[in-house]
């Protein structure tokens, strides 16, 4: 009687002790979803902030505003530029500069004329 | 008097609460296969994004790169120089370390003394620049520092580890001139060139494979300092340059320089510096009386 009454008991507990584990590791798991639901909702307006320059590629930004605004941007910034590699970066090239870049990779001065110019400065050749 | 529990019954009630906690309900089990194979996915995308561009990739975004430099600083179209350039160009870039790729050379029409080189090949110098230069040593020394660049993949590197600038690489029309992706990356290269400067480490790098591509071409090997000295002077008088701002000390860039040539024993000071060619090829530069 008492070993049944122990292993009933011992059945009982393990049953409840189930029934609380499972729904907590649910509502663990659903609670981070949560957590990320919110740290998400909450992003967008962090990055209404604006947005501090750094790192390899800091500076960065949309194709908008004069020169001098880009150039007044990046001082504020702290950083020590003058914008002149972001007004390049902004350049949109014409069909033409595309043209002119083609020109530049199809351009070749022929072996004979290279080789005599080596020649001619006492240079060396790779051959 | 006996525990209603036994000790048994305790070590195996905690047994099975473990088992029960490590075989959660199916729900739960999908949500973490889920999880993890949404991780295992954006892993593979980053790696993607890491690995090193290919060089047809890699020319991609230097035509990017070189298409805006043309279009803001233009070219200078003389043939007789173009050809010169290339020629001298060619001549030290036969002596590069890399040679999977070619070199293309072109002058800007500016008047500031600079010089660029993008990945891909693409090396550019202004018209400020070549009038800077004394003989074709020093044009050479310049040239070769550009060269040095590309092959050591300066600034190839830090877009490779730049994975934000790669984002957008796998959509279909990235790969398309003046697409959104190559304008972002071409921009970012070229704010980092110009504007912030590549790592001083990287200056001294291209220094140091530009002067043994010169000497092993035949020039003397010090036409790149040269050319710095020059450039401090003219930029303390007022020529603009990023080349000042942006790279180390020309003090130390030619200490480098000097130690090098000593550690290597290039006696090539009494090679030709070729000042009367230089002078004929770039007489177009010079200003008219």
């Amino acid at each position: 009687m008492k070993s049944k009454l122990r292993w009933g008991s011992l059945v009982l507990v393990w049953a409840l002790m189930l029934g609380v584990a499972a729904p907590r590791t649910m509502a663990q798991d659903n609670a981070s979803q949560d957590q990320e639901k919110t740290q998400k909702e909450e992003k967008p307006q962090k990055e209404e902030k604006p947005k501090k320059k750094g790192g390899f590629f800091g500076g960065l930004k949309a194709i908008s505003g004069s020169s001098s605004e880009q150039q007044e941007a990046t001082t504020t910034a702290g950083s020590k530029t003058v914008g002149e590699g972001e007004d390049i970066g902004n350049a949109k090239p014409s069909a033409a500069d595309r043209q002119a870049v083609t020109g530049m990779e199809s351009y070749s001065i022929p072996q004979d004329d290279l080789a005599k110019f080596q020649e001619e400065g006492q240079l060396k050749s790779n051959e | 008097m006996q525990p209603i529990v036994s000790r048994t019954g305790i070590g195996m009630l905690g047994a099975l609460t473990v088992l029960a906690l490590l075989n959660p309900p199916a729900d739960v089990h999908a949500q973490i296969f889920d999880r993890l194979k949404r991780a295992a996915k954006k892993a593979d995308e980053v790696q993607k994004k890491l690995e090193p561009m290919s060089v047809e990739e890699e020319r991609e975004v230097g035509r990017e790169v070189a298409a805006k430099l043309v279009a803001a600083l233009h070219l200078y179209k003389d043939e007789a120089l173009t050809r010169y350039v290339n020629m001298v160009g060619d001549t030290v870039a036969a002596m590069s370390d890399r040679q999977d790729i070619e070199y293309h050379f072109a002058v800007l029409d500016s008047d500031d003394i600079n010089a660029f080189s993008a990945p891909g090949g693409y090396i550019f110098m202004t018209k400020g620049a070549v009038a800077l230069c004394e003989d074709e040593s020093e044009l050479a020394g310049v040239l070769a520092h550009e060269v040095g660049h590309i092959a050591g993949k300066h600034v190839l590197k830090i877009v490779e580890r730049d994975k934000a600038l790669r984002v957008g690489m796998d959509e279909s029309k990235a790969h398309v001139p003046g697409s959104s992706y190559l304008h972002k990356m071409s921009q970012g290269i070229l704010i980092k060139m110009i504007d912030q400067g590549l790592a001083p480490g990287d200056e001294y790098d291209a220094d140091q494979r530009g002067m043994k591509y010169a000497h092993a071409a035949g020039y003397p090997a010090d036409g790149l300092s040269r050319f710095l000295t020059k450039l401090d002077q003219a930029t303390e008088q007022g020529g603009k340059s990023f080349w000042t701002r942006t790279h180390p000390p020309v003090s130390e860039r030619n200490t480098r320089i000097q130690q090098t040539i000593a550690a290597q024993h290039w006696e090539d000071a009494d090679r030709p510096k070729l000042a009367e060619r230089f002078a004929a090829e770039t007489q177009m530069l010079k200003p008219k009386a």
